[in-house]
């Protein structure tokens, strides 16, 4: 078969993602749906020992204080409520509201962001995320010296981050510190793997299916293990905080797979029949 | 044994790091809580103070803080508690008022969100002209105030944002919003009092106060001032003045005369010219501000000093008066400073305080907290809440049990991957305990107080190498620098907060992955690729591994160095987890496999 075809896969992806950032832009003014600690709000995390009727909940909240939102976050060490919300509340009258409607706060957490707090985290993020890029385009090329092979490598990093953000708007996971730091997680796996894969079919021996093969079967055994691990930590639910890392984390592995081979792979085969090298 | 030296150098990194993380004294026993504040209705204020262990309850052993919860719910009558191994004889009334915390039975700097507490960040209103220096004031009076209350483990930092403003964050582990929020509001009373000694004849004196004379007559412990008796600590009046009649001391009648409060302070300065720090000399550093105080103040203060005598200090050849001043904040004594004699009789609103230190922060540190007493404890600008953060603290309890079982179950999984790849144990096995053992460092290395641990791996792992190079081992530089650069990091400590511990499972995520690539390297490619060895095979796996740990390295530094950083824990330990792995463990790994396929 054709390798050249499968790249249109990430390609396609790619629009797609795009699409749903820009759909997201032309309805609320914003590419990412943002938590409120890059925005904003209230967050109160409740741990239950009974289970709530969310619906209702959200109502009743919503009727007092405005737009309520609430999460559920479950696994094998019990289950949690997220309850957030962008409006000016005062926290004590907030928890008292979920008091009153049967709900045991004893166990929960508030955290409670400034406008102007939230602002200055987001400012500092997309810095964060610029910066990382642009380090790690440096580095990249230093490894390789060598134009399409680095270039193939950062672009298959930035269409991994592109398409994990859009699939984050998809599940519903918000943007936020502990999710950013996943994103930039996903930089460095990605680069791994690229990494990996620029190397052995750069600069190994054998034939070049046989090299492909080889790295394939190494790639996927480390993404694998990394997927099988989060699975776990998802499945645990131990915080709101680390689910979250984990689904991020998830997200961009899966995509690295196709990314890396279906079109990483594929643009390296084509510069190395070009050059003759294969 | 020394040929293996990389996997030695591991093995002392895992015993350090045990004993970094688990190596405690508990003067107390194990069992026990901690406390973290006495609230001033609790009937043990005074008596059990921040940092005390609380062991037995009426000669019950005292679990934990849960224990603590339910033995002390609405607790009445006479009851004993042992306090730092002495008991204290306490009368209950249903209120208790000690909030408690768990002994730690680790070295880990835990994070409020694993902890328990309150964070909040306060920014300046926005009208205030803030600089660092203005920022520093409102720390220091924060600090103040927080050691008043008895919360001297509050832990308050200034936070620049990239735009340019301040924000100020304050962290309290174990207590709840209500205490901070009293803190925050909270202002002190301040007196500056002036020392006269008044000396006796035959039981008589006079007392010279500005252009008067009062005579003082001593009645056994009393005096007698205007026909007036007065005991000891007891307050008169005199022209207007307060004073207090404090004792009799070898040389006369010791009176302490009121000269400012807190209405008197009109205004503390703070710009450059009016207040700073300069160096004198070698160790020797001078700091001054100047106050504004009101007209009455200045008045009083002339009258008390106008009649005291004048000494020369030999050392600095400056001369002052016998009197002193003494400033207290809330009743207690926080200062006592000289006056020079300059200022003697004058009626001068606008007096400078000076004094010397040995270093330049000891100078700084010094004006920053008398400044702040003399404000009475009042924040130099308007603050607003912009965040407020309170976890409770059972919402962490069972987070590390937790963590651990799914940190297993992790292994296992990827052990299971591992060997379904490889179709062998000898390449998963290691590789499982080796992500384990990276575990276990990274957080040895972010443990609290191992100074002497670390310094201990240190000599050990230079040991290993100069033996190991004495003997003609093969010598590998990036080992070389790990064995080194590694206990240095751990000397310092951070927070493991619930990022940091994100950071963990990161670090062994790409420390997994490297390993299979060593592992891939040299046992599956041992049948078609003949022509490399296997050291040849690992350097390549190591070309592969040192770019991609360089690449996470370079996406984590500018999260670990950004203004507000809550996720700072996140990005150090990936940081110094990914160090870990290319300095110490994968070179251990590879070595194992290397013995492991020798032996085939």
């Amino acid at each position: 078969m054709n390798y050249k075809a499968y790249m249109v896969i990430p390609v396609i992806l790619l629009v797609l993602s795009v699409g749903i950032l820009v759909n997201e832009y032309s309805q609320t003014g914003e590419f990412f749906k943002r938590s409120i600690d890059l925005k904003g709000g209230t967050l109160v995390t409740i741990k239950l020992s009974e289970p709530v009727d969310v619906a209702g909940l959200r109502a009743h909240l919503t009727a007092i204080f405005g737009e309520v939102e609430i999460r559920e976050l479950s696994g094998i060490t019990g289950q949690s409520l997220l309850i957030n919300t962008n409006v000016d509340v005062d926290v004590d009258d907030f928890l008292d509201e979920i008091s009153s409607y049967g709900v045991d706060v004893v166990e929960s957490s508030t955290q409670q962001i400034g406008a102007t707090l939230g602002e200055a985290f987001w400012y500092q993020a997309q810095m964060g995320i610029i910066i990382a890029l642009i380090f790690m385009a440096i580095i990249v090329f230093l490894i390789f010296r060598t134009l399409v092979p680095s270039l193939a490598v950062i672009s298959a990093v930035i269409f991994d981050a592109i398409i994990t953000l859009a699939l984050m708007q998809v599940f519903g996971i918000p943007l936020s510190l502990a999710s950013l730091a996943a994103i930039l997680m996903i930089i460095g796996y990605s680069v791994d793997t690229d990494i990996l894969l620029t190397t052995r079919l750069l600069k190994g021996t054998g034939p070049m299916n046989e090299r492909i093969i080889n790295t394939l079967k190494t790639s996927l055994t480390m993404s694998i293990t990394s997927i099988g691990a989060l699975i776990v930590l998802i499945l645990f639910g131990i915080a709101e905080v680390l689910t979250e890392i984990a689904s991020v984390l998830l997200i961009g592995l899966v995509i690295d797979i196709i990314i890396t081979w279906l079109m990483n792979a594929g643009i390296l085969r084509w510069y190395m029949e070009r050059r003759g090298i294969a | 044994m020394i040929k293996h030296w990389k996997v030695l150098i591991l093995i002392v990194m895992v015993f350090g790091s045990l004993f970094a993380v688990g190596l405690k004294i508990y003067p107390y026993g194990r069992n026990g809580v901690q406390v973290i504040y006495v609230s001033p209705e609790s009937p043990a204020t005074g008596q059990i103070k921040q940092g005390d262990f609380i062991t037995h309850l009426d000669d019950q052993q005292i679990q934990d803080m849960q224990d603590w919860k339910i033995k002390t719910l609405n607790l009445e009558g006479n009851r004993i508690l042992r306090v730092n191994g002495r008991d204290v004889f306490l009368e209950f009334n249903k209120t208790v008022g000690i909030d408690v915390l768990d002994i730690d039975r680790t070295n880990l700097n835990l994070g409020l969100d694993l902890k328990g507490g309150t964070r909040i960040i306060l920014e300046p209103a926005e009208d205030e002209n803030v600089t660092s220096d203005v920022i520093g004031q409102v720390i220091s009076t924060l600090e103040t105030r927080a050691n008043m209350f008895g919360l001297q483990e509050m832990k308050f930092s200034a936070v620049g944002s990239d735009q340019g403003g301040y924000f100020i964050q304050i962290e309290a582990a174990g207590v709840g919003k209500n205490i901070v929020d009293d803190l925050l509001s909270r202002q002190g009373d301040f007196e500056a009092k002036i020392t006269r000694v008044v000396t006796l004849v035959n039981d008589t004196g006079i007392f010279k106060l500005g252009d008067n004379e009062h005579d003082l007559v001593l009645d056994g412990e009393n005096l007698i001032v205007n026909s007036e008796e007065i005991e000891p600590d007891e307050f008169f009046t005199l022209d207007g003045i307060e004073f207090q009649y404090v004792n009799i001391t070898d040389t006369g009648v010791f009176l302490l005369g009121k000269v400012y409060e807190s209405k008197d302070i009109e205004l503390v300065y703070t710009d450059p010219q009016r207040s700073g720090t300069q160096q004198l000399g070698p160790e020797t550093f001078s700091f001054f501000f100047t106050v504004l105080v009101s007209q009455e103040g200045a008045e009083r203060f002339a009258q008390i000093t106008k009649n005291v005598p004048s000494y020369v200090d030999l050392q600095s050849g400056q001369e002052y008066l016998d009197s002193r001043i003494i400033l207290f904040l809330d009743g207690s004594i926080v200062s006592d400073l000289r006056i020079s004699s300059e200022l003697q009789n004058q009626v001068y609103t606008t007096p400078t305080v000076t004094g010397t230190r040995t270093t330049l922060e000891d100078a700084i540190q010094e004006r920053l907290t008398l400044q702040t007493v003399l404000r009475s404890g009042a924040l130099p600008i308007k603050l607003e809440t912009t965040s407020v953060q309170v976890i409770s603290p059972t919402l962490g309890s069972d987070f590390f049990e937790s963590a651990a079982i799914a940190m297993l179950i992790a292994g296992v999984v990827v052990l299971v991957v591992v060997y379904v790849r490889y179709r062998s144990f000898k390449a998963s096995i290691p590789l499982v305990f080796i992500a384990l053992s990276e575990v276990v460092i990274i957080l040895g290395l972010s443990a609290a107080n191992d100074m002497t641990i670390w310094g201990a791996v240190l000599l050990v792992n230079a040991t290993i190498m100069g033996i190991a190079w004495w003997k003609k081992e093969t010598i590998d530089i990036y080992v070389m620098i790990g064995a080194i650069l590694v206990p240095l990091i751990g000397m310092s400590s951070w927070t493991l907060d619930l990022p940091a511990i994100g950071g963990i499972i990161a670090a062994i995520g790409t420390g997994v992955d490297h390993q299979i690539i060593i592992a891939d390297e040299t046992i599956s490619g041992k049948k078609k690729q003949k022509q490399y060895d296997t050291k040849e095979r690992i350097k390549r796996a190591f070309f592969i591994i040192l770019g991609a740990a360089m690449t996470t390295i370079a996406a984590m530094i500018p999260l670990a160095f950004l203004g507000i950083g809550l996720v700072r824990g996140f990005a150090i330990t990936t940081i110094v987890g990914v160090l870990v792995g290319i300095l110490i463990t994968r070179p251990a790994y590879a070595r194992i496999v290397e013995i492991m396929k020798a032996k085939e």
